[in-house]
């Protein structure tokens, strides 16, 4: 019977071909589309990870400030102080406090472009990794004690975007502010490029000392930015500092990294929803799809097997022969969608890595090849008992009258 | 399997009846009951050759896959073999049919999947029987029906008669008793066809042999014709 089976699928190579494409389909909408669900968690914790930190502390959410320098209202008041008070408990090791503000950039003080400037304390050094030149270097002359009179040191770092959008290298100036006036009043030394910023948000950067961007786009007289990153000390549990920092200051929010991720997620619930109900709906058409395709093509062969039941063949038997064409079609569809699985999922990685600026956004795990394999078997067996059922009701007589 | 040469009639029908709708068969699309048979007897013997005659609607064909098994009456008895086959199960009817009866249909029904070779042995497959003897029985009955050489062509390379032979050889494959034909030349020429007529009362010795058909040449090369209208003899 397996011997039919075959002979058969191969007498109409034509059909059998696009039964084993819609199976590979079916197949494949359940693994890209699993691919790019845990490739955006997996992208996140690597992130958070690589930033080298281990706890955020937020005040609440960034409200929108239209009209305003720099577009956005931090929520950290008083953000130098509250990290050095933070840095001070025994198993923090470092706290600094970061904004971003949106900015107007040119190289000439004429045609300015919008971009994110994010401001960073200190020389920078732990907060940002440099990949060229030496980053920001020197004291802060600017804070003085939280005075912001004295002189800015007026360096800047570029993420490779930006470097690239405004062809600007190391030792090259750069206008920055708050407003195209303040902008054109501002120039800054290019001292590093590094991607650490663009990683995280997607999008270009230029990074200056927080000071200097408080003052640049009007937040320097409360202090203001946007969240507190932490490095506990070697060895220290950073879920235990976490929960006494927390009780010292209820007004803020500690998170560890794993739950800073949860946080960003959930802000997007409606974006989470929407991938959810499409990694679903792709496992629902995917199954449907192949459901379709075998069923219809068992069906077409109803005279064949109608043949075999006047020739003597049980029920039995012709069940087995739907269930191994089936099932052909289902391995053979697998195979093909999981050799074209990561061609397509590296296309799909430079689409969203050219729109959003996010690399490694589809990554197909384990489990997702294991859920196509039930979806193509899963279906190929339901298919084949349910094709050839049917065909077994309109076998022999009626269809051999056809 | 029963030989081919018993003395008593192979072939009983007593007052069979079949009818679709409202009794348990299947239902017509108007819903209204539809007697396909009424009250029909037949004998055929070993070694004799019967046509069943009648216009379209007559009810050669549903006389005929009741003698097949593959369907039951809805009154009446069918003994085939000395079996009556109504009071089988469908699986067991199944195995009788394969072993007791071979089918020849208008339009020869083989497996294009499958070269005609392989179609003439299709029986024995189930059958259990060993894949080299069903391969020597198969050229074995392609040699009888004069299609020696064409064993490994497909249907689609074969002309209609030459699928019809091998259907006739594939119908003979598990030496059954009784031979069902339903139209055998009806897609056929005037002279294939008496080349298919030839064949079956050649292989008619000891097996009781049906033909229906409603070409009076056809009929005129059986023993004797049982006619049908609306259902019932005539």
């Amino acid at each position: 019977m397996t011997r039919i089976a075959v002979r058969q699928l191969r007498s109409d190579r034509m059909r059998t071909v696009f039964a084993v494409v819609g199976v590979a389909l079916a197949v494949l909408s359940v693994t890209l589309l699993a691919g790019v669900g845990a490739g955006v968690v997996s992208t996140g914790n690597e992130m958070f990870d690589e930033s080298g930190r281990d706890l955020w502390v937020s005040g609440g959410p960034i409200d929108i400030a239209p009209g305003s320098v720099g577009g956005f209202r931090n929520p950290i008041p008083n953000a130098h102080p509250l990290a050095e008070e933070i840095a001070a408990h025994e198993d923090v090791e470092t706290a600094v406090p970061m904004a971003f503000q949106v900015v107007y950039v040119s190289t000439d003080g004429e045609g300015f472009e919008t971009t994110v400037g994010s401001g960073v304390p200190g020389a920078g050094g732990s907060s940002v990794s440099i990949r060229e030149g030496e980053g920001l270097t020197g004291p802060n002359t600017h804070y003085a004690d939280g005075t912001y009179e004295g002189e800015m040191t007026r360096q800047a770092i570029v993420s490779p975007e930006t470097a690239e959008e405004f062809d600007l290298s190391v030792g090259d100036t750069v206008h920055v502010g708050g407003t195209i006036a303040n902008a054109r009043r501002n120039e800054f030394e290019v001292v590093g490029i590094s991607p650490t910023f663009e990683n995280f948000l997607g999008t270009g950067t230029v990074t200056i000392r927080l000071s200097e961007l408080q003052t640049l786009t009007g937040n320097a007289y409360d202090d203001r930015a946007t969240l507190i990153t932490i490095q506990t000390a070697p060895g220290a549990n950073p879920e235990a500092v976490r929960d006494e920092l927390a009780a010292e200051h209820p007004e803020y929010t500690f998170r560890t990294n794993q739950e800073q991720l949860v946080s960003l997620l959930e802000r997007q619930a409606v974006v989470l929803a929407a991938g959810v109900s499409l990694v679903g709906l792709g496992v629902i058409a995917g199954g449907v799809l192949s459901l379709n395709v075998l069923l219809s093509m068992i069906y077409i062969q109803r005279r064949s097997l109608s043949i075999l039941r006047a020739v003597g063949a049980t029920r039995r038997s012709v069940v087995g022969i739907a269930l191994v064409e089936s099932l052909a079609i289902a391995a053979a569809g697998y195979l093909l969608a999981i050799a074209v699985t990561p061609l397509l999922a590296g296309s799909l990685n430079r689409i969203a890595f050219a729109v959003t600026g996010f690399e490694g956004l589809v990554r197909v795990p384990t489990y997702a090849y294991l859920a196509g394999a039930g979806v193509a078997c899963g279906f190929a067996l339901l298919g084949g008992t349910l094709g050839a059922w049917r065909v077994g009701r309109v076998a022999s007589v009626s269809a051999l009258e056809r | 399997m029963t030989g081919p040469s018993s003395p008593r009639p192979l072939v009983v029908c007593t007052e069979v009846t079949r009818r679709y709708g409202s009794d348990g068969g299947p239902f017509t699309a108007d819903g209204r009951t539809v007697t396909a048979l009424d009250s029909v007897s037949l004998d055929v013997a070993g070694g004799e050759v019967v046509g069943v005659a009648g216009p379209s609607g007559s009810g050669k064909s549903t006389l005929l896959h009741l003698l097949a098994g593959l369907d039951t009456p809805t009154r009446g008895e069918i003994e085939v073999c000395g079996t009556t086959v109504g009071a089988l199960s469908r699986r067991r009817r199944t195995a009788f049919r394969r072993e007791n009866v071979g089918m020849v249909f208008q339009r020869f029904h083989l497996l294009p999947a499958l070269t005609a070779r392989e179609n003439v042995a299709l029986p024995l497959v189930q059958a259990g029987v060993a894949r080299s003897d069903r391969r020597s029985r198969a050229s074995e009955l392609l040699a009888a029906v004069g299609l020696d050489d064409r064993g490994s062509h497909y249907p689609s390379a074969l002309s209609g008669g030459e699928q019809q032979r091998v259907a006739i050889a594939r119908a003979l494959a598990a030496d059954p008793a009784v031979v069902i034909a339903d139209e055998p030349t009806g897609e056929l020429d005037r002279e294939t066809g008496e080349r298919v007529l030839d064949l079956l009362t050649d292989v008619s010795d000891g097996r009781a042999i049906v033909v229906a058909s409603h070409d009076e040449y056809t009929l005129g090369r059986t023993d004797r014709v049982v006619r049908l209208r609306d259902g019932a003899r005539q």
